[in-house]
């Protein structure tokens, strides 16, 4: 319940800020922030659900909002400026930061797996994952209130706020791509503006830090140097008549955060070789990588969800890879062979360096098996976990007197299970995201009582299907003997555990 | 041994630009002991909530970490693998016993220089695939602690959400290296002389190559594997690799690379 006014309160925050026009409004809007947020901070995990089911409504809203490839990238400037006059508003984003950090991967993960398309996946998902990296050049701006505003937030990384920050405003596009509809219009204009000054931006910070990575530098910025010389001047008296009310100082404070923003801010998306040959047939229609733009790229691909940002940065890697191998071909070739490996693995001859490739080959293939085998295994277990917890909820749901019957039952379902999972493995995973998201909102008191009783109730059965399970997966792992009693203790710490939690 | 020294040896055997990537098993451990140094608290009390929410969102933002790295990566392997093929095509194109200039020699030389690389994008490949599976492994342990040092209860619902971040799902990669193993196969047959080279003498590998890199991985997983203090049902079987003595004659004669 408490988290309702405050989240209210976000909004119609959000919504000054969309407005921008009146800087006055905005900063005499803006006290009221903190103090009522403040009060509804120790309530939390009271309030926890209610916002958890808040977030539900308003994120999707903000997955709508992303198809204008910009909606995330603009909020993210709104937000960014505004920092530059009041430090409240990030006071307000820090102490709601909890509720929506924590529930974060709980609602990607449910958005994410609703979604079969891998494009659109990839576009909201993004918007969650894309804080993580903004960091770096945020840091600075930030810092400070950061550790003032949460006392108790012990030595965390710096950032930890910044990632809250980013989502709200993913959450907030929602929001104002409701509100704001009628406005669309001139708003995807001013969108395309300052997309265009983002993007120069971010190419640059993106195309410094690979090459410095890769240590090619010199031929990268030969064209990359003009670039930002022609854009920057020709976009920077656009942005700032957008944003009204602006001193000199707080131009900097947008151009700085903006690039930090847009960067890491724009939606992640997952490449898939069949992408990728879209990629190198537009390319190659335009005449090479050298020649292609991310523009021309970008249209000639025509596959929805895709940004400019995406393309930009793929065709940079594709340059990278691209060019790179073929200029060290020649003389560079042999300086790539690192010498201490050659020369510690005594290698003179032709046959000796074919010997040690295949050396590694080998021991690579071993590793990738045993990988393989590893998280197959890794995953059995997991759903095995999953399954009984599952069961158990069921159980409780249906009283008692049915528990004796569902656990006798337990072993041919739990092998069927496997079998799903075996089959489709994001389709059950699916089930199992939904289920979570619920769950995990539940009070811990009655799913720590439930965990108890399941593992005391459950235990003797599960032994034999994972005995099973494993020994046909993999004739060389041996099942430890000692299982049985180990996970009797195992039971007993969980209840001892959970004993406290339960007075 | 403790899982955070291994990973710690793992991630100093690690490329260079990956050292930062891995999980930062330390914190999370000292958040965990902080955590569960404060006096009791009630679970869905309100210190309680808070202790938590915090320690969860310093894995969410390891997982963030782990995902951004683990998607560029996966995109520069697809770009890679399509440009590996194309050079491929290109040099049976020109010197293969059907191409334009027909030449056993330059159709050698140039396959052998292809050779090593190939060679050693399976091998990152294969390390990314580690990467992907040490860190998960890492948070499940560091969730074990953290529901055995509170009572908490937080693994199993938080492991469930790792299995379906895009930095687990390994499917694209592991189909890349299976795709790698079979063009070197068809590209580099195994010579008769070749494979008849009897036993192997111990190889001792220095540097930071990818070589090492994947034998250092072998041997972690089998001491992660060998059995942990704390075994529960959610506990890996130790690891028998088929073959362990030769992994084990590859030695790896200095953990501190040579610049």
């Amino acid at each position: 319940m408490e988290a309702r006014p405050a989240l209210s309160i976000q909004r119609s925050g959000a919504k000054q800020l969309s407005n921008l026009g009146a800087s006055g409004a905005l900063s005499s809007s803006l006290p009221v922030l903190p103090t009522s947020l403040e009060e509804t901070y120790p309530k939390l995990p009271e309030s926890q659900q209610v916002s958890l089911e808040r977030e539900l409504m308003t994120r999707p809203l903000a997955m709508h909002a992303t198809p204008l490839p910009s909606s995330s990238g603009v909020v993210g400037h709104m937000f960014s400026s505004s920092s530059g006059f009041s430090t409240d508003l990030h006071y307000s984003s820090v102490s709601l930061h909890e509720k929506h950090s924590r529930k974060t991967p709980f609602i990607s993960q449910s958005s994410t797996n609703g979604a079969s398309l891998p494009l659109t996946h990839s576009s909201h998902s993004g918007m969650l994952q894309s804080p993580a990296s903004n960091h770096f050049t945020k840091e600075n701006n930030n810092a400070s209130w950061c550790t003032d505003s949460l006392p108790g937030f012990l030595d965390f990384p710096v950032n930890t706020p910044v990632q809250n920050n980013q989502i709200e405003s993913s959450s907030c596009s929602g929001v104002m791509a409701s509100e704001d509809f009628g406005k669309r219009n001139d708003w995807q204009e001013w969108a395309d503006q300052l997309i265009t000054d983002d993007d120069t931006l971010n190419t640059n910070w993106n195309e410094l830090l690979v090459d410095a990575n890769v240590s090619d530098l010199e031929p990268k910025m030969e064209y990359q140097v003009p670039k930002i010389s022609s854009n920057f001047p020709a976009h920077q008296p656009k942005v700032h008549p957008q944003i009204p009310a602006q001193s000199g100082e707080i131009c900097t404070v947008v151009t700085s955060s903006s690039s930090a923003n847009s960067a890491p801010g724009k939606p992640r998306m997952r490449w898939t070789p069949e992408l990728h040959e879209a990629f190198v047939d537009a390319v190659n229609k335009l005449g090479g990588g050298e020649r292609a733009t991310p523009k021309g790229v970008l249209k000639l691909m025509k596959v929805e969800g895709l940004t400019i940002y995406h393309v930009k940065s793929h065709l940079q890697k594709y340059r990278t890879a691209r060019y790179r191998p073929e200029s060290s071909e020649g003389s560079s070739e042999k300086k790539s062979t690192p010498m201490e490996e050659m020369s510690s693995l005594d290698l003179k001859t032709g046959i000796e360096i074919t010997e040690a490739l295949r050396l590694q080959m080998e021991v690579q293939k071993r590793l990738h098996e045993q990988l393989e085998i590893q998280r197959k295994l890794q995953l059995r277990i997991e759903e095995q976990g999953r399954y009984l917890q599952m069961m158990f909820e069921k159980q409780c749901n249906s009283g008692t007197d049915k528990l004796k019957a569902s656990s006798s039952t337990l072993e041919s379902p739990s092998a069927l299970s496997m079998d799903a999972l075996q089959n489709s493995p994001d389709k059950s995973e699916l089930e199992a995201s939904q289920a979570d998201s619920g769950k995990t909102g539940s009070d811990p008191v009655t799913a720590s009582s439930t965990l108890e009783i399941n593992l005391r109730n459950l235990g003797e059965k599960q032994k034999a299907p994972e005995t099973e399970a494993s020994e046909k997966l993999e004739p060389d792992v041996c099942v430890s003997s000692s299982q049985p009693t180990k996970r009797a203790r195992e039971d007993e710490a969980a209840k001892s555990s959970a004993e406290p939690a339960l007075n | 041994m403790k899982f955070g020294k291994r990973l710690k040896r793992q991630i100093d055997e690690t490329l260079p630009g990956w050292r930062d990537k891995y999980l930062s098993y330390k914190e999370l451990k000292k958040l965990v002991r902080l955590i569960s140094a404060a006096p009791p608290m009630l679970s869905g009390s309100l210190e309680y909530g808070k202790a938590e929410a915090e320690f969860v969102c310093l894995l969410n933002n390891e997982i963030e970490k782990f995902n951004l790295f683990f998607m560029e990566q996966e995109e520069d392997f697809i770009i890679r693998h399509k440009e590996l093929q194309q050079r491929i095509q290109r040099v049976i194109d020109i010197w293969g016993p059907n191409g334009i200039r027909s030449s056993e020699t330059d159709y050698k030389e140039e396959m052998g220089k292809i050779r090593k690389d190939i060679v050693d994008f399976h091998g990152e490949m294969v390390l990314l695939e580690n990467y992907s599976n040490i860190n998960y492994t890492g948070l499940a342990k560091i969730l074990k602690k953290y529901d055995k040092r509170t009572g908490g209860l937080l693994r199993l619902p938080f492991i469930q959400k790792v299995l379906q971040q895009p930095f687990f799902t390994t499917d694209l990669v592991s189909k890349l290296v299976k795709e790698c193993e079979s063009t070197i196969d068809a590209v580099f047959p195994i010579v008769e002389e070749e494979s008849n080279r009897g036993e192997r003498e111990a190889v001792t590998v220095a540097g930071e190559g990818i070589f090492r890199n994947t034998v250092a991985a072998l041997l972690t997983m089998q001491e992660i594997r060998n059995g942990s203090s704390t075994y529960s049902h959610f506990s890996l079987p130790p690891l028998h690799l088929p073959d362990s003595d030769f992994i084990q004659s590859i030695q790896l004669n200095s953990p501190i690379p040579i610049l």
